[in-house]
C-alpha cells in the first residue's frame, strides 16, 4: 500500500461512519467503539514499513514526505484519537444529558465520528511539507475542534468555551495565512524543501521574511498554548467535553509542535536568521513557563489545573525547540501522551460520578477506589517529572540539550523553579485523594474499558521511565 | 495610467488587516467580530496575490503558487462561517445574547 493512502482511508472511514450513524439505530456509544476498532487497524498499517516499490505519486511530493518522525506523530495522532473515543464511550451518560436533555442519545452519534476526521486532518499534517498543505490540514482539524468543543449545546460552558474558540482560533487563522503570504513573498516559493537553499543565496528579502516568521509564531503560539496567545487555553479547556480537553491538549499540541518545526527548522539552521528566532522563541519559552507555572498553584478546579499545566508543558517543550533538539521534543509529546490521558481518564470518571470538576471531587479517593487513586497518583508524579516515571526522561533530555546547548541562566533559573512549582500543585491532587475524608464514602465503581485503559497507560509510564529506549528507536 | 506598485498592494492590505484585527480587539458583537475576522482573512488573500502578480518567473509568467493558495483561503473561509454561524445561533438559544462581555461563566 502506499503510504499517502491512509490518510485517505481515515477520512473514507469517517465517512463510513457517518453513514452508519444516519441509518442505524440504538445505542450510539457502540459508533465509538467501532470507530475506536477501525483507528486500531490503521494504527498496525502504521506500523508496517512502507514498500519501497511504490513510493507517494510524483505530483504530490511536494506537499507530502512519509519519513520516521511523520510516523511518529501519525501514531501519536491514532492513539490520541483511540483513547478520545474509548473515554466518550464512558462519558456518554454526560453528553446525552447536555445534547437532548433527557435520556435520549440520538443526537450524540457525530461526537463519536468528528475525531476520526480531526485524526485525519493531524496525520496530514504530520506529513505536510508545503505551506499549503499545511494550511489545509490545520484547518481541517481546527474546525472539526470548533464543532466538538461546542457539541454539549444545552451546557453554556460548552457552548461558552466553543465561541471563544471560535473565535480565536479564526484570530490564530488570520494570522497564519498573513505570516505564510509574507513568506512566500520573501522566498518566492511555499515549498519548505527548498528554502534551505533559498536561505544560502540572497534572493529574498530578510525584513519581509522575519515579519512573516513573526506572525507565524504568532498563529501557531495559539495552537500549542503559547504565551502571548495563552489566554484561551483555561476557559476552552474548563467548558469543553473532557474527552475532547484532552485531545486539545496533546492531539493539537503535538500537531502544533510538528508544524513548528516543520516550518522554522531551516530559518533555525541558517546563521542569518537564527539568532533573532532563537531569542523569540526562548523569551516565549520563559513567560510561557512562568504564566503557566504560577497561575495553576492557586487552581481548586482540576481541568483548569489541567489547562495550566498543559501551558507549562508548552513552555518546556518551546524550550526544545529553540534548542533544535527535535527528537528530545518528540520523545516529551510521547509521553505527555501517556499520563495527560491518565490524567484525564480519572477526571472523565470523576466527572460522569459525581458531576463535579473541583479538586474537592477527589477527596478521599485513595479509600473510595484505590486502584483509581493509585493510577491518578502515578499520572500526577509523571507530570511533575518524578523519577522512574515517563516525564523525568522528557524533562531530563530537553534540560540536557539546554545546558549542552548554553540557554542563558536566566531561563534555566526560571525552568526549575518551573519544576519545583509543578510539584507542589499536582501532588495538591494526591494530597486531597489520600488526605482528605470523603462526602460520599461509597465505593466508586470503575467502568471496564476506563480500567484497561488506565493499566495501559500506567504501564506505559513506567516502563518508558526505566527503559526510554523503544520510542527514541522509533525516532530514528 | 500608472500602474501600482507593489508597495501600494502591500499598503493596502496592511490597512485591510490592521482594520480587521482593530476590530476583534475592540468589537463586542461577536458578528460583528466575525466580519473582521473575514477581513484579515481578506488581507491575506490580497498579500498572496501581490506577492504572486509580482514575482514573475523565467517564462515571464507569475508564480501561480500564491493564487493557488487563495482558493483554499477562500474555501475554510466558508466552512469556518458555516460551523461559526452555527455556534453563534446556538448559543443565542441558549444565552439570548451575542455580546462578548456578558460570557462570564468559566471563570478561576
Amino acid at each position: 500500500m502506499q503510504a499517502h493512502l491512509i490518510e485517505f482511508i481515515t477520512v473514507g472511514f469517517g465517512l463510513v461512519l457517518l453513514m452508519i450513524e444516519a441509518f442505524t439505530k440504538g445505542n450510539k456509544s457502540q459508533i465509538g467503539l467501532v470507530a475506536a476498532a477501525g483507528l486500531t487497524v490503521i494504527l498496525i498499517m502504521l506500523f508496517c514499513p512502507a514498500p519501497s516499490c511504490c513510493p507517494v505519486p510524483e505530483w504530490m511530493e511536494r506537499f507530502y514526505s512519509d519519513n520516521q518522525t511523520a510516523r511518529f506523530y501519525k501514531i501519536i495522532a491514532v492513539i490520541s484519537t483511540i483513547l478520545v473515543l474509548l473515554m466518550s464511550v464512558d462519558f456518554s451518560k454526560v453528553l446525552t444529558k447536555f445534547t437532548t436533555g433527557d435520556d435520549d442519545d440520538s443526537a450524540t452519534g457525530e461526537f463519536y465520528c468528528l475525531p476520526v476526521f480531526a485524526c485525519a486532518g493531524l496525520m496530514w499534517m504530520a506529513s505536510a511539507t508545503d505551506l499549503v498543505s499545511i494550511f489545509v490540514s490545520l484547518e481541517l482539524v481546527t474546525i472539526t475542534f470548533y464543532v466538538m468543543v461546542a457539541f454539549m449545546r444545552r451546557n453554556v460552558g460548552s457552548l461558552e468555551a466553543g465561541v471563544k474558540y471560535l473565535i480565536l482560533g479564526a484570530l490564530s487563522t488570520g494570522f497564519l495565512v498573513y505570516g505564510i503570504a509574507w513568506i512566500y513573498g520573501a522566498m518566492g516559493t511555499t515549498d519548505i524543501s527548498l528554502y534551505a537553499e533559498i536561505l544560502a543565496g540572497d534572493s529574498y528579502n530578510q525584513s519581509h521574511l522575519l515579519f512573516g516568521i513573526a506572525l507565524i509564531l504568532i498563529a501557531l503560539g495559539f495552537k500549542v498554548g503559547a504565551v502571548p496567545m495563552q489566554l484561551w487555553i483555561p476557559d476552552v479547556y474548563q467548558g469543553a467535553p473532557t474527552p475532547i480537553t484532552a485531545f486539545l491538549s496533546v492531539a493539537s499540541k503535538a500537531a502544533g509542535f510538528l508544524v513548528l518545526m516543520t516550518i522554522i527548522s531551516p530559518f533555525l539552521a541558517s546563521e542569518l536568521t537564527s539568532n533573532s528566532i532563537c531569542t523569540v522563541l526562548l523569551i516565549m519559552a520563559g513567560a510561557t513557563l512562568l504564566y503557566g507555572n504560577l497561575a495553576a498553584i492557586s487552581q481548586s478546579n482540576f481541568k483548569r489545573l489541567l489547562a495550566y499545566s498543559s501551558i507549562a508543558h508548552a513552555g518546556f517543550l518551546l524550550m526544545g525547540v529553540a534548542t533544535q533538539d527535535y527528537v528530545s521534543v518528540s520523545f516529551y509529546l510521547g509521553s505527555y501522551l501517556l499520563m495527560t490521558f491518565a490524567a484525564f481518564f480519572v477526571l472523565a470518571l470523576i466527572r460522569s460520578e459525581e458531576d463535579s470538576d473541583e479538586l474537592e471531587a477527589f477527596n478521599g479517593l485513595g479509600k473510595r477506589n484505590p486502584a483509581l487513586a493509585l493510577a491518578l497518583t502515578v499520572a500526577m508524579a509523571a507530570l511533575a517529572g518524578v523519577p522512574l516515571t515517563a516525564g523525568f526522561w522528557g524533562k531530563f533530555f530537553i534540560f540536557k540539550s539546554a545546558i549542552e546547548n548554553g540557554v542563558s541562566w536566566w531561563l534555566l533559573s526560571i525552568a526549575f523553579v518551573s519544576v519545583a512549582a509543578g510539584f507542589y500543585y499536582y501532588l495538591k491532587v494526591v494530597k486531597a485523594m489520600y488526605w482528605h475524608e470523603p462526602r460520599d464514602p461509597s465505593p466508586m465503581r470503575l467502568p471496564i474499558i476506563t480500567k484497561c485503559v488506565l493499566v495501559i497507560l500506567m504501564l506505559g509510564i513506567l516502563l518508558f521511565g526505566v527503559w526510554p529506549q523503544p520510542i527514541l528507536d522509533l525516532l530514528k | 495610467m500608472p500602474t501600482p506598485s507593489l508597495t501600494e498592494y502591500l499598503i493596502i492590505s496592511g490597512l485591510l488587516f490592521s482594520i480587521g484585527l482593530g476590530g476583534v480587539i475592540i468589537r463586542r458583537n461577536i458578528i460583528v467580530i466575525f466580519m473582521c475576522l473575514e477581513m484579515m482573512l481578506a488581507a491575506a488573500s490580497l498579500t498572496l496575490v501581490a506577492f504572486s502578480r509580482f514575482n514573475v518567473t523565467d517564462n515571464g509568467l507569475p508564480d501561480y503558487d500564491g493564487q493557488m493558495l487563495v482558493f483554499f483561503i477562500i474555501t475554510v473561509a466558508a466552512a469556518e462561517v458555516a460551523v461559526g454561524l452555527a455556534i453563534i445561533v446556538s448559543l443565542y438559544r441558549a444565552r439570548q445574547t451575542i455580546h462578548t462581555d456578558e460570557l462570564t461563566s468559566l471563570k478561576g
